[in-house]
């Protein structure tokens, strides 16, 4: 008697059965995923009725059956009318199986929570077995991740800025601190650098990550000495997770917090303090201080100062002081708890007491825009006049190498690279012209030849003089100088330094006509002139004489018959035949 | 004749009476598949303006399910190779729990929406996520969308193409096929 419409005769007899007090017979289209019945019922009829019917009719149970209607799930207790199902409408129709559906899956959990749950919890069950292995590896997972990034920016500050100054030749480490000191205090550059694409490339690829940290001779020590880092290293989960952390600043303040507060309250069980302790000096210790050779600051001589002398254990309740407030400036006082050092916050360094959210307590000491005309810079040009080993030490460090090939092959990279280092955020001018310079100055870096000059200290101090020379320019006339060069000096100094020892003559006289101070347009044309060579090199351009042919011709035609002087005038006045002219009058005995 | 009337019983009701309470907001993601080419080139080559070519999918319970030539997909939403969603309908909300909702769509898969049961005019994503929205919410999905394989049918171009177009097959990849043992033909 299940027909889908129903002859007259069957409907009445039907309604019949169900007109329960006597209301208006609808029919009303159950719909399953398989087919569709139209069913009679009562207006007034109830649910649990309704599914009566349903279940005589689909051969299935009263409890298999979900009723569906306008989004609405019907429940046995309620009416039909309530629901506003009426003649003709439809109703749809599920009918449970008998498993468990595997829908029941949260698949809607949201991802990012339960990825930071994820990363925690594993960096926490590392080694799940006992309550040392915890801490130690709870230390060993998180902390070296703020030395990770640290070292993944050095070397890529170092190559970044490297690039960025264009001179390739200042002091490794003080560089490196530099960048580390402005990465620490500015969390959005560090954030600006991890949108770097390149960045971000080379962070998902975790050969070259491991690749780079193993480089460091440091890091290489520590190795040895804990090898629990080396295990870390060399799983790939936790690495991946690590630069997962890395990439997003936000789930890295997470996890930091979470961190912390976990170790302030490890601090409050009983020989919690201990195991700390014992974690940090056996850790974190080295690691610091490995951290520190490198970067030849010492911010943590507080703490190791500190770990000895805090004799009061802190109290054993947990440790109701808020955390610090990561979204307030870095504070010189207040970052230090939830370290193995505990409450002894009374470091006073001037910069900020390391915590492990901030290995290396950096303050809030930033670089100062005027890089170029710094004191610092001026020091770092002399210490690589003095130390040509150590610029040899850079450029041969692997990961150095590689960079630089990989930089060298994708300019659009490397200038991508250049633009967003934050050194030069703040100066476009700055900025374009080491993004003109710079396919020049990568092959050059890759020129053994140039490597081996710069490493030579009597090319260095020519540098040098120059440099000293281009300053006193400035002095001397300081309108000159922001118009030529407008980051104060003109970079590319190694570019320089290829063509200065084919091109002897411009510099010498460039030198000797500064004291003279001749004619603006004259300084002028050789500043253009010195320019053109530093930022041209030698093989790009044509020769001289080719170059002048023309303005050769020219004087030629007026009588100068000298070729060779001609040139020289030329070459020095870039071309301008009046200037040259001059010169040569001025020059030759007449 | 008792005609009763109820104050608080539209067919459509969302702040009505759920014991329960549970609700679960659905979407309709819209997706032009010609870029907007459809919109520019249509009244050249089919005479009547197109706005576009509708792809559409259901998202609910923080996954979006669509059916293509493979069959009944979900993947996250967004998270196909069409990228984001042109367009974002609000549905309402529904009450059917997850696991109802997947019970129903391997029903669904195992039946009217195997894979090779795809047809390009007449059975095909829009079909399934306008049967799919009328069973969460009630609500069918904007008229513009349903209505696109006739307004293309019914031009002389559309006409000549269908041999062609029928046998087209859109699968945009980046979803995983719910019951895709059942897809074998």
């Amino acid at each position: 008697m299940a027909e889908n419409s129903g002859a007259d005769p069957a409907v009445e007899s039907k309604s019949e059965e169900n007109a329960a007090a006597g209301g208006t017979i609808i029919m009303v289209t159950v719909k399953t995923p398989k087919d569709k019945e139209e069913i009679a019922i009562s207006e007034d009829a109830s649910v649990s009725q309704f599914k009566e019917e349903i279940s005589k009719r689909f051969k299935a149970k009263q409890d298999q059956l979900v009723l569906i209607f306008a989004g609405k799930i019907l429940k046995d207790g309620d009416t039909l009318s309530q629901h506003g199902i009426k003649d003709g409408l439809t109703v749809h129709l599920v009918i449970k199986t008998a498993q468990k559906a595997t829908g029941g899956s949260s698949t809607a959990a949201p991802s990012s929570s339960g990825a930071t749950q994820a990363n925690s919890g594993n960096a926490g069950t590392a080694n799940p077995s006992s309550a040392s292995n915890l801490g130690t590896s709870q230390g060993s997972g998180p902390s070296p991740a703020p030395s990770q990034p640290a070292n993944i920016f050095t070397g890529f500050g170092d190559l970044s800025s490297l690039a960025g100054l264009g001179m390739g030749s200042a002091n490794f480490m003080e560089l490196q601190q530099q960048m580390q000191r402005q990465l620490m205090s500015n969390p959005e550059m560090l954030s600006q650098i991890m949108e770097n694409p390149l960045v971000q490339n080379m962070m998902s690829n975790p050969d070259l990550m491991r690749q780079m940290i193993m480089a460091n001779p440091q890091m290489q020590q520590l190795m040895e000495r804990n090898p629990e880092i080396s295990h870390m290293l060399n799983n790939p989960e936790l690495m991946r997770q690590t630069m997962e952390l890395a990439r997003n600043p936000a789930m890295m303040q997470e996890m930091m917090r979470n961190q912390d507060r976990a170790l302030s309250n490890l601090e409050s069980i009983p020989g919690g303090y201990n195991a700390l302790r014992r974690m940090y000096t056996d850790i974190q210790e080295p690691m610091f201080s490995a951290a520190r050779e490198q970067f030849g600051n010492n911010p943590f001589s507080a703490l190791g100062g500190n770990t000895d002398g805090s004799g009061a254990q802190p109290s054993r309740t947990e440790n109701r002081e808020p955390l610090p407030n990561p979204w307030g400036p870095p504070d010189t006082t207040s970052s230090g708890t939830g370290t193995g050092t505990g409450t002894t916050t009374t470091s006073t360094t001037s910069s900020t007491t390391p915590s492990v959210s901030n290995p290396l307590g950096v303050g809030s000491s930033s670089l100062g825009n005027g890089i170029f005309n710094s004191p610092g810079m001026q020091s770092l040009m002399q210490q690589i006049s003095e130390n040509p080993q150590l610029m040899q030490n850079m450029l041969s460090a692997p990961y150095m190498r590689s960079m630089m090939q990989s930089l060298a092959q994708n300019p659009e990279i490397a200038s991508q690279v250049l633009l967003n280092n934050p050194l030069f955020a703040g100066n476009p001018q700055l900025q374009e012209q080491m993004r003109h310079q710079l396919p020049v100055f990568l092959q050059q870096m890759q020129n053994p030849e140039a490597l081996s000059v710069m490493t030579n200290p009597r090319a260095m101090q020519a540098l040098m003089q120059i440099q000293q020379g281009l300053q006193t320019l400035q002095t001397e006339a300081p309108g000159l100088m922001p118009s030529l060069f407008p980051g104060g000096m003109p970079g590319g100094i190694p570019t320089g330094v290829n063509v200065t020892p084919e091109n002897p003559p411009p510099p010498s006289s460039g030198q000797g006509s500064t004291p003279a101070a001749g004619t603006n347009p004259t300084q002028q044309q050789l500043m253009q002139q010195m320019l053109q060579m530093f930022a041209g090199g030698s093989a790009s351009t044509q020769t001289p004489e080719v170059r002048f042919q023309q303005q050769l011709e020219q004087l030629s035609a007026m009588g100068f018959i000298n070729r060779e002087a001609n040139l020289q005038a030329l070459i020095a006045t870039g071309g301008d035949i009046n200037a040259a002219i001059e010169r040569l009058l001025g020059s030759q005995p007449s | 004749m008792l005609m009763t009337v109820y104050n608080c019983s539209p067919p459509h009701h969302k702040h009505g009476m759920d014991p329960n309470g549970t609700a679960f907001p659905v979407q309709l993601y819209i997706y032009d598949l010609s870029r907007g080419m459809a919109r520019q080139l249509s009244p050249i080559m089919l005479g009547k303006q197109l706005d576009g070519i509708w792809h559409t999918s259901i998202v609910v319970y923080g996954e979006e399910f669509f059916f293509g030539g493979v069959g009944i997909s979900s993947c996250p939403p967004g998270g196909t190779m069409l990228g984001p969603p042109d367009t974002v309908v609000e549905l309402g909300n529904t009450e059917v729990t997850e696991e109802i909702f997947m019970d129903y769509l391997s029903s669904l898969g195992e039946t009217t929406y195997r894979g090779e049961r795809y047809r390009l005019f007449e059975h095909n994503c829009n079909t399934f996520t306008n049967e799919v929205a009328q069973f969460l919410t009630g609500k069918k999905i904007p008229s513009y969308i349903t209505d696109l394989p006739s307004e293309v049918l019914s031009t002389p171009f559309g006409q000549v193409l269908r041999p062609i177009l029928d046998s087209i097959h859109i699968a945009p990849p980046g979803g995983n096929v719910i019951n895709s043992h059942n897809n074998h033909s």
